[in-house]
């Protein structure tokens, strides 16, 4: 079970890197006189109301769904770990101004958070990612703190700092290696979470612009062809349940 | 001047060939008018797919405002429909001097609003003076179907005189239309945000407000003492249902679900690759057409590209509306052969104008300066040939249109950006002619003054227009008394926008509805919003 | 102890007013604005010096102003619909509150249905155990309309347009505990584990007690505060999950509200929704700390 998701990851992580190598067609030039065809040996996932192959678009779509669910990773990651190692180590006023403020961004809710961002920024893949990101930073920064606040109580740390390191030294050197399991165990877990809410917020309205196949998007606007074409949400859909549950899998090994 | 005039026979007569083909694949054997007897009672559960907006009269063209208000509210005259003919309904006659300056008409006696006001002279004058000039303190902007309105002069308790500057041809038909619905002196008296709400809506209609669950769920109830139906309708007395609940399901395959399997009777806007699953569940698809101007894409000169005949020429000529609408839509969809519907009042055939022929627009394209890039997108001094557009809400499958064109226009190297229909960004940047190049639309009226309606730059102005030249053509239109004159002014009109290439018509939009077997008597109105008065139930 | 309380009170009220004005500020910083986007519509065929006054009229009159008329409960006006916000939340706040509450009891029932059919099921245990990660793989939107075409239009079990109200929540309610119940499944299977490795556990079931009496008399103690502390996080997955549960299903909820009123930009509703949302968030997480302690008996020493 182990291999299977690294091997689903690897898989999309390849369709990204060389699209051209899985399909012959062209996501966004389709032939209109083949719509709305089910699954064949032609068109592996069939096509779309305008012809397009919809196993093209999933493959294509790939470097734009992990690219978006990435960046919005990073945007937590980068920004949360950041915080919360600042807060952990300084202590004192820091500390409490910065878990406060994240405390403001934890009770508002991550969508309402992600879809305000979206419109100040206004719509585009990068944006999309950008306000799903901004939605996590508080969990990254409260995972981040308490880490540092563990590691830090920690014999060698305490020794290092005696041993005459400097703050930042001692920071690089030993508390950051040994707090960044669990962090990249949620960033593992997160990059999941990102993928569903960029596709939920493709639900809503909010996604990449058309005609860019994301997998979100691909889902979102299936959904009104399922009584009649259930290909066109149903293999997008079941592509993304599979990748967030392979992230699940892997960010619990690694924890 | 009678209300009978050889034009609008003419126009009859077109309209009658239109409904006769347009209504081929719309499945009209399955749904009989009226099977045996109507029944009285029952509660009919119509599925809509947008919240009503604001509900000032004449903002009721809107279809989810129209389809509530045409309910609520009767109107001076009616139209007939199938014969587009004016019919008497409030007014029970009506004189029209000789250029068209004054009309009079004599009301129906024992007319009640809901409120139990009478329907009076004084009542319809405060209407129309509202909807003729607006109010400015009230914050009323004038109605787009009344054109070079003066003023009012009550005559007696039941003679209303309405003065113009200049001629108004296109009063009387302005005067059955949704927006031109009556309500009491107290609603036209308040300011705007209020006469948006529907609670405040009073009209004299079949049915008034029960229960409103705002942008989920409204009630309508049938008035008891309703008894001034249009003499015409051969159903007269109260509504034949007794409530109506309309709620708001913006989820298409939800509405349709539920139509098929049973849990609502009636419901608006199913969507063309949804028509089938209707109609093998042995449920009614009704398209009725809209007979305005056509769904198409407006091409605004005050655009930097844009701004180059050449460039719009050989946009209309690289898009190909057949396959669009083969590849979409289906029979209740047809073709467009003009910038208005070939059921439009002066409608003319300009399909030889607008012919897909990809070679001419490569061609063009190359005349203007616009050489292909390495990406196959042509560009010129640097910059490349985009153009933006914003998906319609309120157009059907807009996204997938637009996508479809979009591949057509890579063909001859131009790149469409299709922005999904955000509406902060949005309400900015449309009136922006260089982020919003193109515009997706449409417009429903059975008159000619549509025509106005869309490109007039005091009204919809769709296409941002500096042509001084096109509002004057407009102007003269809808200035003009004699209906056969008229009509060449219309024809004109037509030409110019397609010569000028301001307009790629894609098709004749419809509003297609899905009905369930036993529902019977649905009607509408000319340009496809539904009257439930005569609907009754067989279940 | 009351110090404790007072303190967390405290934060929490300055948590608050952060929320409230964080969410003032960006919302003022948005493009465009609810008044063009409602009034601009070519339908209504309105001149710029009318959405003028019209926005004259909608006016809330500054930050210090709409801080004002938050502490007396007055939200000011919905400029989509034109109706008080206070009406609008009152409509949909029960509405919620009631679709929420009954997800959570159903998704605690999933969980434990899971965890503790998981630690019975022996062959069987590492299907139950992936199904938590199942669960909150799937777009919840996704989940709702599928539920909708089965359970609805295809075997016809239930309504979604019109029927009892009881009827109206049925898909609506699973749709949205079915995500919820993963982690709390998650944290009560991890405590039925540390249950069962506990050096006691043989000596109590040599003395003759029975697995099942062990499991409900020891996880029931040792699992029920990690599980509360989820739940406490759990909430405000609740209030994501209901906006598009309610969007899919046309409820009209807090939830659907949100979603229309980020449409329109309509800033006094967005503003009333951020702080109803907040207090909750707060409300929810206060009562978690302060039941810590006496639930936990470890923590309070």
């Amino acid at each position: 079970m182990r291999w299977l998701s690294w091997a689903v990851i690897a898989l999309v992580v390849l369709w990204a890197a060389v699209p051209s190598l899985f399909t012959g067609y062209d996501p966004l030039d389709g032939v209109p006189a083949e719509k709305l065809q089910g699954p064949s040996a032609a068109h592996l996932f069939g096509t779309d109301a305008v012809g397009r192959d919809l196993f093209a678009r999933v493959v294509h779509g790939s470097v734009h769904s992990l690219s978006g669910a990435l960046a919005a990773v990073g945007v937590g990651l980068v920004l949360g770990t950041l915080l919360g190692l600042i807060a952990g180590s300084v202590r004192g006023v820091v500390d409490e101004i910065v878990m406060r403020v994240m405390d403001v961004l934890l009770s508002v809710p991550g969508l309402l958070l992600a879809l305000t961002v979206i419109i100040l920024l206004g719509p585009g893949t990068v944006n999309v990612a950008i306000a799903v990101g901004v939605g996590s930073v508080a969990s990254f920064a409260r995972l981040a703190r308490a880490e540092v606040v563990r590691v830090r109580r920690t014999d060698y740390v305490e020794a290092a700092f005696g041993s005459g390191g400097t703050f930042a030294g001692v920071l690089r050197r030993h508390v950051l290696p040994n707090s960044l399991g669990p962090v990249v165990a949620l960033a593992a877990l997160q990059f999941g979470v990102a993928i569903l809410a960029i596709s939920t917020l493709g639900f809503l309205g909010y996604g990449a612009e058309p005609p860019t196949p994301e997998w979100g998007l691909l889902i979102a606007e299936g959904r009104n062809y399922l009584a009649t074409s259930w290909w066109l949400t149903t293999l997008p859909g079941a592509v993304v349940v599979a990748v967030v549950l392979a992230a699940g899998r892997i960010s619990k090994e690694i924890r | 001047m009678s209300s009978f005039r050889p034009a609008v026979v003419t126009v009859a007569m077109l309209a009658a060939v239109g409904l006769l083909t347009s209504c081929g694949g719309s499945g009209a054997g399955a749904q009989a008018a009226s099977d045996g007897e109507p029944v009285y009672g029952g509660t009919l559960t119509y599925l809509e797919h947008q919240p009503p907006t604001c509900l000032y009269l004449p903002a009721a063209g809107f279809y989810p405002n129209g389809g509530v208000l045409n309910q609520l509210t009767d109107k001076l005259t009616w139209q007939n429909p199938e014969t587009l003919k004016i019919e008497p309904w409030i007014a029970t006659k009506w004189e029209i001097n000789e250029d068209a300056t004054e009309y009079t008409f004599h009301l129906r006696d024992g007319v009640t609003f809901s409120d139990g006001t009478p329907l009076d002279a004084e009542a319809v004058a405060a209407n129309f003076d509202v909807y003729g000039r607006g109010d400015d303190k009230l914050k009323l902007p004038p109605a787009e179907f009344v054109n070079n309105y003066e003023r009012s002069e009550v005559v007696d308790a039941r003679t209303v005189r309405f003065h113009f500057s200049k001629p108004s041809p296109g009063f009387l038909q302005g005067t059955s239309v949704i927006g031109a619905g009556l309500v009491s002196k107290k609603t036209i008296g308040l300011p705007y945000e209020e006469q948006c709400q529907l609670k405040n809506v009073v009209g004299s209609g079949p049915f008034t407000v029960a229960k409103q669950v705002v942008d989920k769920e409204i009630d309508l109830q049938a008035r008891k003492d309703y008894n001034w139906a249009p003499p015409s309708s051969t159903h007269q007395g109260r509504a034949y249902l007794d409530l109506i609940k309309i709620i708001v399901t913006p989820e298409d395959n939800v509405r349709v679900g539920a139509l098929t399997s049973g849990q609502a009777d009636y419901v608006r806007y199913v969507q063309a690759y949804d028509e089938a699953t209707v109609k093998n569940a042995g449920f009614v698809v009704k398209g009725e057409p809209t007979r305005g101007v056509n769904n198409g894409l407006y091409l605004r000169p005050a655009n930097s590209i844009l701004k180059d005949i050449r460039v719009r020429k050989a946009l209309q000529a690289g898009t190909d509306a057949k396959e669009v609408v083969d590849t979409l839509f289906t029979d209740n969809y047809p073709v467009a052969t003009s910038v208005l519907s070939h059921l439009a009042a002066g409608y003319v055939d300009l399909s030889d104008k607008l012919v897909h022929d990809p070679d001419t627009a490569n061609k063009l394209l190359d005349e203007a300066g616009w050489t292909r890039g390495a990406d196959g997108i042509r560009e010129k001094d640097g910059v490349k040939l985009r153009l933006g557009v914003f998906v319609a809400g309120p157009q059907p499958l807009s996204k997938q249109t637009l996508e479809l064109v979009a591949q057509q226009w890579t063909k001859i190297g131009v790149k469409l950006e299709i922005r999904p229909a955000d509406s902060g960004t949005q309400a900015v940047d449309i009136k922006d002619a260089e982020k919003t190049a193109v515009n997706h639309s449409m417009v429903g009226r059975a008159d000619q003054d549509v025509i106005k309606s869309q490109f007039h730059t005091e009204n919809r102005d769709v296409i941002l227009s500096d042509d001084k030249k096109l509002d004057q053509l407009l102007e003269e239109e809808s200035a003009l008394a004699d209906e056969t004159k008229r009509n060449e002014k219309v024809a004109e009109i037509q030409r110019y926008v397609i010569d000028q290439g301001y307009v790629i018509p894609l098709f004749e939009e419809p509003q297609v509805y899905g009905i369930a077997p036993y529902v019977h008597g649905a009607a509408f109105e000319a340009v496809g919003r539904p009257s439930f008065y005569s609907v009754w139930l067989s279940k | 102890m009351t110090k404790y309380l007072v303190k967390r009170a405290g934060q929490a009220l300055l948590v608050l007013w952060a929320a409230f004005t964080a969410a003032y500020i960006l919302l003022q910083a948005m493009p465009g604005d609810s008044i063009l986007i409602k009034f601009q519509n070519p339908e209504l065929g309105l001149s710029p010096e009318q959405i003028a006054k019209i926005r004259e009229y909608y006016d809330a009159g500054g930050y210090l102003h709409t801080v004002l008329g938050f502490l007396h409960g007055d939200f000011g006006y919905s400029i989509d619909t034109g109706t008080p916000v206070v009406e609008r939340l009152a409509e949909g706040l029960p509405e919620t509150a009631r679709l929420a509450a009954c997800a959570f009891v159903l998704a605690v029932l999933l969980a434990v249905l899971i965890a503790f059919g998981s630690a019975y099921s022996g062959r069987l245990r590492g299907l139950l155990l992936a199904v938590p990660s199942l669960f909150v793989s799937v777009p919840v939107f996704w989940l709702g309309i599928l539920l909708i075409q089965i359970f609805s239009f295809r075997l016809r079990l239930v309504p979604v347009i019109g029927g009892t109200e009881l009827q109206q929540l049925v898909l609506p309610v699973l749709t949205l505990a079915v995500p919820i119940s993963a982690p709390i499944a998650q944290v009560l299977a991890r405590g039925i584990d540390q249950v069962l490795t506990q050096p006691f556990v043989p000596v109590v079931a040599a003395k003759g007690a029975s697995r099942s009496w062990i499991l409900w008399r020891h996880v029931a103690r040792n699992a029920l505060p990690p599980t509360l502390t989820v739940a406490g996080l759990v909430f405000g997955e609740l209030i994501a999950g209901s906006v598009v549960t309610e969007t899919v299903f046309g409820r009209n909820g807090i939830g659907r509200l949100t979603e229309q009123a980020v449409n329109a930009q309509d800033t006094p509703v967005l503003l009333a929704v951020v702080v109803v949302a907040a207090t909750v968030f707060v409300l929810v997480n206060l009562l978690v700390d302060v039941l810590f302690p006496v639930l936990d008996p470890r923590l309070a020493t």
